[in-house]
């Protein structure tokens, strides 16, 4: 397979989830906008959720007011921010057609009628109910490729890069919901515990669509030491830190099976995996948990850059 | 050439040809509306494939579909054979003047083809004297564009010897038309064309270069994504099994071409190149190429890969140079063209000129490095400004454009809004040249579908139709 | 004569370059006038180098280097005996056909200072190679007066800084072997460009270009308009080809800015 093959599975992958994940924050933070008015002002709200996805540095250049119009525009169509949802797709739809002849014609027909569709909405044309229709839309999308991915793909190489880009910018991106809490909405320390915080915890469980599978796991009220654990050591729950590390691990010991070497990747996952192994939820309090997230997102970005080297990426 | 166009499906009398008799009864059979469900089946079925064209000068993922006619055309077995003849002979004649305009050039010794016309030629490659490509092949893959004006009288307008694109849109046609209107190829036994990927891949493995133990490593490299033809590119890897490549992915150490894959460096032997020569190697060719492989001419001189087609094919296929395709075939074959030629007007010649200058309206003018139907004007269609800036361009640049009569095209029965009228139509057959010359019987038409209308050109609005040669 | 050649050349490639090619000219072959005696190229890559004829019939190698260093040094030693047959080289078996040298190249333009006094003259038979001679002279006149003007043109492919004395000579020598060249392309004489060595009155053997015209009876014959003779046994040819751009000594990828060449050429 030729590096750049490996290369544009990977993103193709990244891509999708992060369209997927974009929708995902902006949901929250559009929630919140609506209904947590007694914590801060809608556009508080906007900007901290810009912030975790690290996209309010672009956005500040082009708005002077966070509004729910101007930042819907800019996180979902928006072509100079290069991580809208339309330049996700775009991006994701430009890596398929580089790799058109490595892809199954169900994941190649995910992404090109997902484009298609994409590209003939008029932005102006969204708001309102339309705007929640097309965030759920966009998940849908997400899920589309991922089934045929799942479905139809040869379990080679191919495969293994695709997972790989899938569940590291899941990482990543959960990883970064998770910050949210910690950018904005932590320092007014009389609030922590109150009606008002668990009404952003709600939030943060939804991004990551855990607020109900929440409550069959812990039975019990949310609660910070849950949530945490539940987004970052549960192992069965699908976009937690635990789990995304997990099919990290699955698929590069697979890329070891068919090469027969380990890589740089290795170490980079090892290490990632390292920073999770005797984690518990105290000893990350403890530590402080924009301490660890920092550092987990770190040393998750490191997986791209050791498997770019290890698989001759460029 | 007569006035009239040649209508490929009726006699003069209005009786349906012989070859279009099924065809006619199926029509017949047809519940109202049917033909225009399955036109929409088609472009649903083209645009979830993703078979789109770039169109030049617009923005990125404005990607176009080609308009696919749904009604066949269709040609009898001896009116192949006799084409076919025709095609080979000039394929044959061709590859022989490109071996001796980079040897010897005895066909300019002869003074047969005007020394300068080569020599001074921008498409003439200099570095490719004195090589001796694989089985004396320089142009591998050729498409003949060709048109009809009787039952059998073809002519040729131009061989493209260097990368002829479409070969794609024959074979999706007809994976259409198989899933359109499966019951007509019950009637009718049709030639496949099917095999042609297969076929590709043999022609490439027959000249791999020498000492290639094995199968020989075969890729195709593209420009990539926003190449028009990239769908073609990758579509043509994906059926015959080769890499995909881009310049990028290719790299040439001790004298040899490799490919980076996941492992490391792999050897090729092989490379379909759909990158033009100016930008196939910035070692050698245009410096300022980011699509090409530095030192990949040098690796191919040296004698460790094969280009498919060969740098330098240019030269045979040129505008000026086509007028002597006729003396060319009788130099190397000692034989009489069997197709015909266009006969063409040299603007650098005063009588010449003076005669083209007072008979624009009725004549076509093509610029001689023009491709696609840019820089054309076709004289019967053409408005009085269209011409005023034809003549100041010729005057201007006499030796920049070729002209010729207008053809009257021949016509093909043709879905349109109201149902189904001829339209102009011409025809590009495929040929593959490696251990011996085969040519897919089939080809991609292109026709017309504006009323009237001379300019197939998909950039020009034109569509495509199956081509079906019939089995005897 | 026995001439000894040493030539240094280095050429800037960059930091961080991954990958670096380079096509080398700097092979002479054995002719009428020449024979090896012992050559050697030393520059990193060379052992592994594909060797081959390009399409002027010259012997020329590509080289390739994976992260090569910033400055990329080629040495170039050897022995070469030459015989003098006033600068007449005759037909090469295997040489493309002579007619390919009447082909226009972007260095090599017809001046008209130059030509037109030729227009009418004969141009084939013994008039020829006459006029030949007559048309290097007019060179001399036309080109020598002004040398520094048409330095920089002449390097052709890379722009080389002329930091030694001898760099500047071969740039002239260039000017002049083009002008000579435009002019019998002008004149419808087949005429090519040459790069060779030079060693002259015993000095060091120096980096130099000329030119040949060809003459139907005698076939190619050298005429370098910078020293004003046909070359003797003190020139020893490398490479030929259409212009200084079609035949530099050493070509290479990456291109950055502003490579620098230098040619330095040391004989005994």
């Amino acid at each position: 397979m030729l590096g750049r093959t490996a290369q544009n599975l990977f993103w193709l992958s990244r891509y999708i989830e992060r369209a997927e994940n974009m929708a995902r924050m902006f949901e929250v933070g559009y929630r919140m906008s609506l209904t947590s008015r007694r914590e801060g002002s809608a556009s508080e709200h906007l900007i901290s959720m810009m912030q975790a996805a690290e996209v309010d540095e672009g956005f500040n250049l082009k708005y002077k007011q966070a509004d729910v119009n101007a930042v819907a525009h800019y996180m979902l169509f928006d072509e100079e921010n290069y991580s809208s949802v339309r330049s996700c797709l775009l991006a994701a739809r430009t890596n398929a057609r580089s790799v058109r002849t490595a892809l199954t014609l169900d994941m190649w027909e995910s992404i090109n009628s997902a484009w298609l569709e994409f590209s003939a909405i008029r932005p102006r044309d969204v708001n309102g109910a339309k705007l929640q229709e097309l965030l759920g839309w966009i998940k849908q999308v997400s899920h589309r490729y991922r089934g045929a991915l799942l479905s139809t793909f040869l379990r080679d190489s191919g495969y293994a890069f695709s997972q790989l880009g899938n569940f590291v910018e899941r990482a990543d991106n959960t990883a970064r919901i998770l910050d949210m809490k910690y950018y904005v909405l932590l320092p007014r320390a009389s609030l922590v515990g109150s009606d008002v915080d668990v009404a952003q915890w709600t939030m943060i469980l939804r991004a990551a669509s855990a607020h109900r599978s929440y409550r069959h796991v812990y039975h019990d009220r949310y609660k910070a030491w849950n949530i945490a654990d539940y987004l970052i050591l549960r192992s069965e729950m699908p976009r937690s830190l635990s789990f995304c590390v997990d099919w990290i691990n699955r698929t590069i010991d697979m890329l070891e099976d068919i090469y027969g070497t380990r890589t740089k990747g290795h170490d980079a996952a090892d290490s990632v995996t390292a920073l999770l192994a005797d984690a518990t939820v105290d000893r990350i309090f403890e530590y402080g948990l924009h301490e660890f997230l920092t550092e987990f997102i770190h040393r998750n970005n490191q997986i791209t850059e050791a498997l770019a080297e290890s698989y001759n990426f460029y | 050439m007569s006035a009239t166009p040649f209508d490929e499906m009726h006699n003069a009398d209005g009786s349906v040809r012989e070859p279009y008799l099924i065809l006619e009864e199926w029509l017949k059979e047809q519940p109202p509306q049917a033909l225009s469900l399955m036109s929409n089946d088609a472009e649903s079925l083209f645009r979830r494939l993703g078979i789109t064209f770039a169109v030049y000068g617009s923005n990125e993922g404005s990607e176009k579909l080609i308009p696919f006619d749904i009604i066949p055309r269709i040609v009898s077995a001896i009116e192949w054979r006799k084409l076919s003849k025709g095609i080979e002979q000039r394929v044959r004649a061709l590859n022989a003047f490109l071996h001796d305009i980079y040897h010897r050039q005895e066909i300019l010794k002869a003074g047969r083809v005007p020394e300068k016309l080569i020599l001074n030629n921008s498409a003439f490659c200099p570095e490719m004297m004195g090589l001796d490509p694989a089985r004396g092949v320089y142009s591998h893959i050729i498409g003949v564009d060709m048109v009809r004006v009787g039952p059998d009288d073809w002519y040729v307008l131009e061989d493209n010897l260097r990368t002829p694109s479409g070969v794609s849109y024959m074979l999706e046609n007809r994976e259409a038309m198989l899933q359109l209107a499966p019951e007509l190829f019950q009637r009718y036994k049709v030639a496949s064309v099917e095999t042609y990927p297969e076929t590709l891949r043999r022609t490439m493995e027959s000249v791999a270069p020498a000492g290639v133990n094995g199968a020989p490593n075969l890729v195709v490299l593209t420009p990539g994504i926003h190449n028009s033809a990239y769908f073609e590119h990758s579509f043509l890897a994906d059926q015959m099994g080769a890499e995909l490549c881009e310049g990028q992915d290719l790299f040439v150490e001790n004298g040899k071409v490799y490919m980076r894959t996941t492992t490391g460096p792999e050897r090729v032997d092989v490379i379909y190149r759909r990158i033009d020569d100016d930008f196939l190697d910035p070692l050698t060719f245009r410096p300022d190429s980011m699509l090409g492989v530095p030192g990949l001419f040098d690796a191919y001189r040296a004698g460790t890969v094969t280009l498919v087609n060969a740098p330098g094919t240019g030269i045979a296929d040129d505008k000026a140079v086509y007028t002597y395709v006729p003396e060319i075939i009788e130099f190397y074959l000692g034989e009489k063209a069997l197709l015909k030629n266009v006969p063409t007007y040299n603007c650098t010649d005063l009588d010449q000129r003076a005669y083209v200058l007072e008979h624009l309206q009725e004549l076509v003018v093509k610029e001689v490095h023009g491709s696609g139907g840019y820089g054309m004007m076709v004289g019967p269609a053409s408005t009085k400004a269209m011409r005023e800036e034809f003549r100041r361009k010729i005057l201007a640049r006499p030796d920049n454009y070729i002209v010729q009569p207008t053809l009257a095209l021949s016509t093909c029965p043709t879905f349109v809004d109201r149902g189904i009228a001829p339209r102009h139509v011409d025809l590009r057959p495929y040929v593959l040249v490696g251990d011996d010359i085969r040519i897919t019987p089939g080809g991609l038409t292109r026709v017309a579908l504006k009323k009237g209308s001379l300019v197939v050109n998909s950039s020009q609005g034109g569509g495509t139709k199956d081509t079906w040669v019939l089995e005897e | 004569m026995l001439i000894t050649i040493r030539h240094k050349l280095s050429l800037t490639l960059g930091p961080g370059i991954v990958r670096s090619v380079q096509h080398v000219l700097l092979t002479p072959q054995a002719g009428p006038a020449q024979t090896v005696r012992e050559w050697a190229i030393d520059m990193p890559g060379f052992a592994d180098a594909a060797s081959f004829l390009d399409g002027f019939g010259n012997r020329a190698q590509l080289v390739s280097q994976h992260r090569p260093e910033a400055e990329l040094v080629v040495s170039v030693s050897g022995v070469v005996e030459t015989i003098d047959r006033n600068g007449v080289i005759g037909r090469v078996a295997g040489e493309p056909p002579p007619t390919l040298y009447r082909r226009p190249s972007p260095l090599a333009k017809a001046a008209g200072a130059i030509t037109s006094k030729f227009r009418s003259g004969p141009k084939g038979g013994q008039g020829r190679i006459a006029l030949l001679h007559d048309l290097m002279a007019r060179v001399e006149e036309v080109v020598g007066g002004t040398p520094q003007q048409t330095q920089s043109q002449s390097q052709g492919g890379q722009s080389q800084s002329q930091s030694q004395g001898e760099a500047v000579t071969a740039a002239a020598a260039a000017d002049f072997a083009h002008a000579f060249i435009g002019a019998a392309r002008g004149l419808e004489i087949p005429a090519r460009y040459v790069t060779g060595y030079v060693a002259e009155h015993g000095e060091d053997a120096y980096w130099h270009a000329w030119a040949e015209a060809w003459d139907e009876g005698l076939g190619w014959i050298g005429f370098d308009p910078t020293l004003g003779y046909c070359p003797t046994d003190k020139h020893v040819r490398v490479a030929v080809g259409l212009d200084a751009g079609s035949v530099p000594p050493v070509r290479s990828v990456p291109v950055i800015a502003a490579p620098v060449v230098e040619l330095t050429v040391a004989g005994q």
